[in-house]
């Protein structure tokens, strides 16, 4: 799908380009000096095949600054993720378009009895249904965290094959529960929806993460899921996830420093394993709530940090991606301004991918309406980031002298109808009334939205071709017959 | 020249677990022992004050969990000297309990397990943190080493709950399961699933850890709730 896009997309970083050289200087030092640990031979051998040095009986990586500058000079400065057999979910990232992707989490408030409880392999497949329908969603994250009503041995593929058989547009994919058969399963999974391997490799479909576990540690799972993803031609989106105070520092600089040492040992890693391949920044870098200990996701330096990622990526030219995420319990103003104030700031910062929509409480809980609201209030932040657009006939002088001075409307002039659609924001659901006559009755916003997403689960029907649907369930049922007999 | 063993040596000692200073609680704690101080007397008028004041201040917001675990760090480095001398007297001071504390294997995640031990700590349980990634045999050998009263396990992930049943189960097989208590944690660790592989409890976080362990270990505290 088209993302949003206007002059004001990557028009504001929280540092300058001086300032993005200090950070990489700092990051090469870090490298070069005290390296990355890794604990893999297969990782050991790609950074040595790079030109890096390996010491403490393999185990230590020192980087030099020539290994990261031709990793990133490998690196294309834009990608795809491919809608399944459907190029109008076609997403393209790092071209200046801003995208929405849904959040996934534990717990659900049930959109008909107003219960919170664990997630079901039915929610699995009402978020799908929900995200698929949904206009400014453009991608998703897996629906739920866990199916708690499922065997946790074959979980992911479960979760995988109802996703896969509910929706075409494009996902992103994190590592979920390290089970034997997981990376396997689901790359086989992905190629089955969208016909086949080489079909897959061709139009890659889903974002793989890999993430450097901080600090400092090129972790073996997700040596896997980098092997398993550039093997097939899924585009990777790498990450720190740092989280500042307890497994990075405490200031704001050196949280950026240390994101950029772990994404850059993973640029090295992954370009040395198959040079150009196609990978993104991604910002998830909360720092520590100093009271619980949790990653605290809502606030200002989570928001700010993934502004400054996006300009380490803008002054490599390479695409850039993040988690957005309130650490509100409910969904709630704090849940609102906190999305909204972050989320802006990605989009003002040039992300391309913003995983988001739909949860809140750091992937702990998800709500159809509350999906249903953030698909509006992400509508606004694509208004926003059109700004003002300068020519001729917006200028309106001629309809300006015409009009005025009073008495003299507007209302009746062919240049109010011709642009007031395009130029004004029509939101579908937020309130625009006058005061009395809301008084006299309203429906209340939640009301509004939680009648509009039963409509679509009443309603909304999967766009996925049976024959992919039944391919992908013999699939699932072999996995199953293997683990668990 | 020797210092003096007195309130305001005890007033110092407790002020190094409260500003989190290690070298300074090693030095005072080594002078008193030099001049005399009965082990005793220097943790439990001394560095216990200070872990006590800390907690308070943590449960009051004043400070926040760098300190605590700092504190909690100098007051383990002190009474690791002082603990030496109180065994060689054949005296016992006062815990609320000795627990071990890991991640359970297949799993490296630090944070949460260490959050939860420090503010342990600062309730008055001695903690021994063993890690991360721990399989069944090290969290014996721990136990038994440490002769512990309780078992902490934590994951973040789905897959290593199943290895917590299994050092569960060895409890059993050894006859040591009805001397250790056994309280589990983390993401995906619910009460159903505490019962069924038999735990005693589970914690949701660092406060309700230490509330259901002060519940498991007979713990009446004066304050209405744990310091957290």
């Amino acid at each position: 799908m088209k993302g949003f896009d206007g002059k004001l997309v990557g028009s504001v970083h929280p540092i300058t380009r001086d300032e993005c050289k200090m950070v990489h200087d700092a990051a090469i030092r870090v490298l070069e000096q005290g390296g990355v640990r890794c604990d893999d031979e297969r990782a050991a051998k790609m950074f040595e095949d790079a030109g890096c040095t390996l010491e403490n009986n393999r185990e230590l990586v020192k980087i030099p600054e020539k290994a990261v500058m031709d990793a990133l000079a490998k690196c294309p400065g834009s990608f795809t993720l491919h809608g399944r057999n459907d190029p109008t979910k076609d997403c393209s990232i790092g071209t200046g378009e801003v995208h929405f992707c849904t959040v996934t989490g534990r717990y659900i408030d049930d959109i008909r009895t107003g219960e919170r409880r664990k997630v079901t392999r039915q929610d699995a497949i009402d978020g799908t249904l929900m995200a698929d329908a949904l206009e400014n969603v453009h991608g998703l994250y897996k629906p739920v965290m866990w199916l708690f009503d499922e065997e946790m041995i074959c979980n992911s593929q479960i979760l995988t094959t109802e996703w896969m058989k509910h929706t075409n547009k494009p996902g992103t994919w994190v590592y979920n529960t390290g089970a034997e058969h997981e990376v396997s399963d689901l790359i086989k999974m992905w190629q089955i929806a969208v016909g086949g391997e080489e079909e897959m490799r061709q139009k890659p479909h889903m974002l793989g993460h890999v993430v450097v576990n901080p600090p400092r540690v090129i972790d073996v799972h997700y040596t896997d899921w980098l092997i398993g993803f550039c093997d097939s031609g899924t585009p990777l989106s790498i990450e720190s996830a740092l989280m500042g105070g307890a497994t990075g520092p405490a200031t704001r600089a050196g949280m950026l420093v240390q994101c950029m040492v772990e994404i850059y040992s993973l640029v090295v890693q992954s370009q040395s394993y198959k040079p150009g391949h196609p990978l993104a920044f991604c910002s998830f870098n909360p720092a520590m709530d100093m009271r619980t200990g949790l990653w605290a996701t809502g606030t200002p330096e989570y928001g700010i940090n993934g502004g400054g990622i996006a300009a380490m990526a803008k002054y490599h030219n390479i695409p850039v991606v993040g988690f957005g995420m309130s650490d509100s319990c409910e969904f709630d103003q704090q849940t609102a301004h906190e999305k909204a104030l972050k989320n802006y700031n990605y989009a003002l910062a040039g992300l391309s991918w913003i995983i988001d929509l739909g949860g809140t409480a750091g992937f702990n809980l998800v709500s159809w309406p509350e999906m249903v609201l953030e698909n509006e209030m992400v509508a606004y932040i694509g208004e926003y980031l059109k700004g003002i657009q300068i020519d001729e006939e917006r200028l309106s002088v001629d309809t300006i002298l015409k009009v005025g001075p009073l008495p003299g409307s507007y209302m009746k002039e062919k240049h109010t109808r011709k642009w007031f659609r395009e130029e004004f924001f029509m939101p579908e659901l937020n309130n625009k009334e006058f005061f009395e006559s809301w008084q006299r009755g309203h429906v209340e916003l939640q009301e509004k939205a939680k009648q509009k997403a039963l409509s679509i689960l009443d309603n909304h029907q999967s766009p996925v071709a049976a024959e992919i649907q039944q391919e992908l369930d013999s699939y699932l049922d072999f996995c199953m017959q293997r683990d668990l007999g | 020249m020797s210092i003096e063993i007195n309130e305001e040596y005890f007033e110092k000692l407790a002020l190094t677990v409260i500003d989190g200073e290690d070298e300074e609680c090693v030095k005072l704690v080594n002078e008193g022992l030099d001049a005399g101080v009965d082990p005793l007397d220097a943790v439990e008028k001394g560095l216990a004050r200070g872990i006590d004041k800390v907690g308070e201040d943590f449960g009051a917001g004043i400070i926040f969990l760098p300190e605590l675990a700092m504190a909690a760090d100098v007051m383990k480095q002190g009474t690791t000297i002082l603990d030496e001398r109180i065994k060689a007297s054949g005296e016992k001071r006062a815990s609320h309990g000795k627990v071990v504390i890991g991640t359970i294997k297949g799993d490296i995640h630090d944070i949460g397990k260490s959050v939860v031990a420090a503010v342990m700590q600062a309730n008055g349980y001695d903690v021994v943190d063993i890690g991360i990634d721990i399989d069944v045999d090290a969290f014996i050998d721990a136990l038994k080493e440490h002769d512990a009263d309780v078992l902490g396990m934590s994951t973040l992930l789905t897959l290593p709950l199943m290895e917590m049943e299994k050092v569960i189960i060895r409890l059993k097989e050894i006859g040591m399961r009805d001397d250790i208590k056994v309280i589990v944690g983390g993401c995906p660790v619910t009460q159903e699933f505490a019962d069924e592989i038999g735990a005693d409890a589970v914690g949701f976080d660092a406060q309700d850890a230490v509330f259901k362990l002060d519940g498991l270990m007979g713990v009446n505290r004066s304050r209405a709730t744990a310091q957290a």
